[in-house]
């Protein structure tokens, strides 16, 4: 491992001026963004561990790319959209617990495409990169869909924030006022899955959930109003990917695993500070 | 002459595979207090669920506000904001950053697309009005997973009222609360529903109260099997009929020394 000593910063400046770089670090801004807005809504749903499987399952996705000979990316996003309306179908529609259809479906889902993937012969190369991203390799075209993705997940919530809220709080107050919950629930479902698939390029099908599940966590235990969470938990998403990629420069360490050790340490951080700050508030 | 603030018409609702509500007829006049009494499994919720268009109906109509509610429970947003509703167990997740402020907030938007910040002044208006007449002001910044039982009820009162609401349907409100909570709970209800000209709808197991505060009884197992005013649908005879022939009811009468 090279490590770049705090004495070389120029260098290590430098190397922020690369158009590589630069654009990694916007996809990072970016998908902390969208991560932390709607991994405030995911948390609370108690669909942490969907995102999970979905992530783990597009590697599926990916593999039929492959298999099709087409390029992976264009794949990759109507399929975790069509996976995450079908897990969310068969969720309201079986009897089988969350958890238990999760697993089944991601583990199946990761065993085909590993498969898949050996037959076409990605198995050993490009494993690796798809398991834990490679952020580095983000392409303009990639910035392009993240801003837009991140446009219409802003305008929707932003304009449905109270409705987003009462659903949140009880599905039969929501019902009882009004409020189209299928919908809602369909286009929040759809939203995330285009944040997950967007982000498993950088982040790795391995990963990609902690960026809508650990800052919405670090920020629900730091915050005192809904309006905060929501707001607090974008910064903590923003903070992380900045951080991780400055920390993934600075030791040369590889990206994605840093963004999700610096959620961590957030996380963490949020909640030693909360519970040493609950104690004295009620001491 | 009162107007009819709701009207069901031969409702048939379907759990599953069987009708757990069966061709129930019932209208609600302007400011009257209606309770649902009947065994566990009977079909009350059902029935209110179906009311507020939560559960689709197989068959029958439903009217609200003079205005019938669709198959699939549509009903246009300005009527829908006159209606309130306190689900049977409101068992809110402890960890949601949510005040108890801001949960009463959502009784005051309409919620269709708008800016989060629209309407800010009136809304906290309205809010801080809420709050105060339940005697919950001082609660406004605590995080809702903090309040007891008794505070948390007080809260879904404000959130009735910080908007001008005409029909309450309320499933079995008091469920959890102590003796105390609970009476304390009906005379914040029925201070408000006098201030307010509410027209209540409610699930209940204590016939006391409802022979209490209610004008009108409807005793549900599936099928309407009576309804009347407290003293003819409460009556020995219907009790036996509603809940079957072994139904007994013991009066205590505990006179001070």
């Amino acid at each position: 491992m090279t490590m770049i000593i705090p004495s070389d910063l120029t260098h290590f400046i430098d190397l922020f001026r690369l158009p590589f770089m630069q654009r990694a670090l916007l996809g990072g801004i970016l998908t902390g963004i969208m991560g932390g807005i709607l991994g405030s809504f995911n948390i609370l749903r108690q669909l942490s561990f969907f995102s999970d499987a979905l992530g783990h399952s597009a590697l599926l996705g990916i593999s039929l790319g492959y298999l099709l000979g087409l390029d992976p990316s264009f794949v990759l996003l109507p399929f975790v959209v069509l996976l995450a309306l079908l897990v969310s179908f068969l969720l309201e529609r079986t009897h089988l617990w969350t958890d238990a259809l999760l697993n089944i479906i991601s583990s199946s889902a990761m065993a085909i495409a590993i498969i898949t993937l050996s037959f076409v012969g990605q198995y050993k190369g490009e494993l690796n990169n798809l398991l834990f991203g490679d952020i580095l390799a983000i392409q303009t075209l990639d910035l392009v869909f993240s801003f837009a993705l991140l446009t219409v997940s802003l305008l929707y919530i932003g304009l449905t924030l109270r409705t987003q809220m009462l659903l949140t709080v009880d599905e039969s107050l929501a019902i009882a006022r009004g409020v189209p919950v299928t919908t809602h629930h369909r286009i929040f479902i759809v939203l995330l899955s285009l944040v997950v698939g967007l982000s498993i390029k950088g982040i790795g099908v391995l990963l990609v959930s902690a960026f809508v599940v650990i800052p919405a966590c670090a920020a629900q235990q730091l915050s005192r109003t809904f309006t905060h969470y929501v707001l607090l938990s974008i910064a903590l998403g923003v903070l992380s990917a900045v951080g991780g990629m400055v920390l993934s420069a600075w030791f040369n360490l590889p990206s994605g695993p840093s963004i999700v050790a610096t959620q961590l340490v957030i996380f963490v951080t949020a909640m030693v500070f909360a519970r040493f700050h609950l104690r004295s508030r009620a001491d | 002459m009162q107007e009819t603030i709701l009207a069901v018409e031969h409702l048939t609702v379907y759990r599953e595979t069987y009708s757990a509500v069966q061709d129930v007829s019932f209208s609600l006049e302007s400011g009257t207090d209606t309770s649902i009494v009947g065994p566990n499994g009977g079909g009350k919720t059902t029935l209110v669920q179906a009311i507020l268009g939560i559960l689709p109906r197989h068959s029958g109509t439903i009217s609200i506000l003079g205005q019938p509610l669709s198959p699939k429970g549509y009903l246009p947003p300005r009527l829908r904001q006159q209606i309130a509703y306190l689900p049977q167990n409101f068992l809110v997740d402890r960890r949601i950053p949510l005040t108890v402020e801001e949960l009463v907030g959502l009784g005051w938007d309409g919620l269709g697309l708008q800016l989060p910040w629209a309407n800010r002044r009136k809304r906290a208006h309205a809010v801080r009005d809420a709050l105060t007449r339940v005697d919950a002001f001082h609660l406004r910044h605590q995080l809702i997973g903090g309040l007891s039982g008794g505070e948390t009820k007080r809260m879904l009162l404000a959130y009735c009222l910080v908007y001008p609401r005409r029909l309450l349907i309320l499933d079995e409100a008091p469920a959890g609360l102590d003796i105390r909570a609970e009476s304390e709970f009906y005379a914040l209800l029925y201070q408000l529903k006098q201030e307010q000209g509410w027209t209540i709808l409610q699930i209940s197991h204590d016939l006391d109260m409802v022979r209490q505060h209610c004008d009108r009884v409807l005793c549900l197992n599936h099928t309407l099997r009576c309804q009347g005013t407290p003293e003819v649908a409460l009556s020995s005879a219907s009790l036996s009929a509603l809940y079957g022939t072994e139904f007994v009811r013991y009066k205590h009468s505990h006179q001070p020394q």
